[in-house]
């Protein structure tokens, strides 16, 4: 049986000035994952997604893929190949979706095809299309962002990610700036991703959701990974105060007195 | 020569003589802004990306650069570049023609610096106005800087600084008006060499301000033509896949502009699927 690809994040430290987001984090992601990263805010949950495909530079910590190790800390001149190979095996969906807003929905998902992968414009095309029917969203290909719904970008921007058939899906809170009705169409998309295998780690607050679709669940407080389990463990059984102390209050909110 | 105090048919007669020269006018103006668009451009990705030392330089050539006037710049390219080749020669012994060098080659040199400057800071404001998350998105994808420059950053931010590039164009335009200090005869020189003859600068002047009125009014109305064109439209460009995308559409196939922009609202809201 082929070894299955993974990636080693190790030892990452990241801060802010004087404020120690990430305080050596070391995560071992293997293919198939689907991570769930969950904790206060302010605990670096972003910050980590960010550091693993070089949009913040760390202080130190490096990420190892197929024996190759890459330095994160180095800064973005000296290092810069391997950046962007990283880059390319990593696939970023954002919060704000970021989809170019000169583009229409089919050029989004076509352009790392074809500036990045080299690939002809015919073939990106094909992709793009495909990409986009996969998500629900071929009907919309040829309109721009500012003509989508939140939720129908999203859903672009994470067809986007996937034509890059990259070896890892970062998503930093995908769903938070979309308005609730919209929210369950993009999770829908996501839980889709996880059944056909595509390796993720998922920054979120939809709680309910991460305990159905993520096999692993880690805690994040205060720039260290102080949970790390199954989603039935770290939601049922947290072993530290401070995760029982979150879980409380964001079940808390769930509670019926807070529904008008 | 009659002795009436305003010739006001001149005015209009001599207007085909002076147009004879709009094209020299034209193309010291389109020359000069091409070229000042490109320097601002590149002034302004130093400026921004903060290349070390090429920046200060940079700094420092905006503020010479818009703390002069055009017409001392002009002077100065005229007089100067000669000197300077001058002293090369002498100095090295090269045989550099300083004669062979026509006046419009240090009109459009003066020209382009001039309005380099200026587009510098138009680029510089345009390219900061793109937002953050469409860098962040193009670098996730695995683009080069210079990839995401070329393919996102730079085509969003000239819809940004269109309006800025148009204005800068028809000043342009209009600081031809001053190239006859290189020896360049324009418009504005031709006026003067008419008016030579029959002593009649007042009516030359004011057909001069026709010409000029008329050709940026021209200019206003294409501008606003291209900055339609490189807006996102308003509305959705018609689908290629529209064949598979059954009965969506079908019911407006006919129907006239507005109410097609209703249902195309409907549709984007109700169209979640």
């Amino acid at each position: 049986m082929a070894e299955k690809k993974q990636f080693a994040v190790k030892n990452l430290h990241k801060k802010f000035h004087d404020n120690v987001v990430l305080d050596g984090i070391d995560l071992t992601i293997r293919e198939g994952d689907v991570l769930g990263v969950i904790g206060p805010s302010g605990t670096g949950k972003s910050t980590l997604l960010r550091c693993i495909n070089q949009l913040e530079v760390p202080e130190s910590g490096s990420i190892e893929l197929e024996g190759k190790t890459i330095d994160l800390s180095n800064g973005r001149k000296s290092n810069k190949k391997n950046i962007i190979e990283l880059r390319q095996r990593t696939g970023m969906v954002f919060q704000r979706f970021n989809l170019f807003q000169k583009k229409t929905a089919l050029e989004n998902v076509m352009e790392g095809l074809v500036t990045v992968q080299k690939k002809s414009k015919e073939e990106a095309r094909k992709i793009a299309l495909r990409e986009l029917t996969r998500v629900g969203m071929e009907k919309w290909a040829n309109h721009y962002p500012v003509h989508l719904s939140g939720g129908q970008q999203q859903r672009v921007a994470i067809a986007r990610v996937l034509a890059m058939k990259p070896d890892l899906i970062l998503m930093d809170e995908p769903t938070s700036s979309l308005d609730p009705e919209l929210v369950g169409e993009v999770l829908e998309t996501i839980r889709r991703l996880a059944e056909e295998g595509h390796t993720m780690i998922l920054v979120s607050h939809e709680m309910a959701f991460i305990r159905k679709v993520a096999n692993r669940c880690i805690f994040l407080d205060g720039g260290k990974i102080v949970e790390d389990g199954t989603p039935k463990e770290v939601f049922q059984n947290p072993r530290q105060e401070r995760t029982k102390e979150f879980l409380r209050k964001m079940s808390l909110l769930e509670a019926p007195d807070y529904v008008i | 020569m009659s002795g009436k105090i305003f010739d006001f048919k001149l005015v209009f007669t001599q207007i085909p003589d002076l147009l004879k020269y709009l094209p020299v006018t034209m193309e010291l103006a389109i020359a000069s802004t091409l070229f000042g668009m490109l320097l601002g451009l590149l002034i302004a990705v130093i400026k921004i990306k903060h290349v070390k030392v090429l920046d200060k330089l940079a700094t420092f050539y905006v503020s010479l650069v818009r703390g002069t006037p055009v017409l001392v710049q002009l002077y100065i390219a005229y007089f100067g570049v000669p000197m300077l080749l001058k002293y090369i020669n002498q100095q090295t012994g090269s045989d550099l023609k300083v004669a062979a060098i026509p006046g419009f080659a240090y009109a459009v040199l003066a020209l382009g610096f001039n309005q380099s400057a200026f587009d510098a800071e138009v680029f510089r404001a345009a390219l900061l106005s793109v937002d953050k998350g469409q860098h962040e998105a193009a670098a996730a994808l695995g683009m080069t800087g210079g990839q995401a420059l070329r393919r996102i950053i730079i085509p969003e931010a000239l819809t940004v600084a269109l309006p800025s590039l148009g204005n800068s164009f028809i000043n342009a335009i209009k600081g031809t008006s001053l190239a006859f200090t290189c020896a360049v005869v324009e418009m504005t020189a031709e006026g003067k060499i008419l008016s030579g003859r029959n002593y009649r600068y007042f009516e030359v002047y004011v057909s001069l301000a026709l010409i000029y009125w008329a050709i940026t009014i021209l200019f206003e109305n294409v501008l606003k033509l291209i900055e339609k064109k490189i807006a996102i439209p308003e509305q959705p460009a018609q689908l290629e896949t529209e064949q598979q995308g059954k009965g969506a559409r079908k019911a407006d196939g006919q129907k006239p502009e507005k109410q097609k922009k209703v249902v195309g609202k409907r549709e984007r809201l109700t169209g979640e699927a």
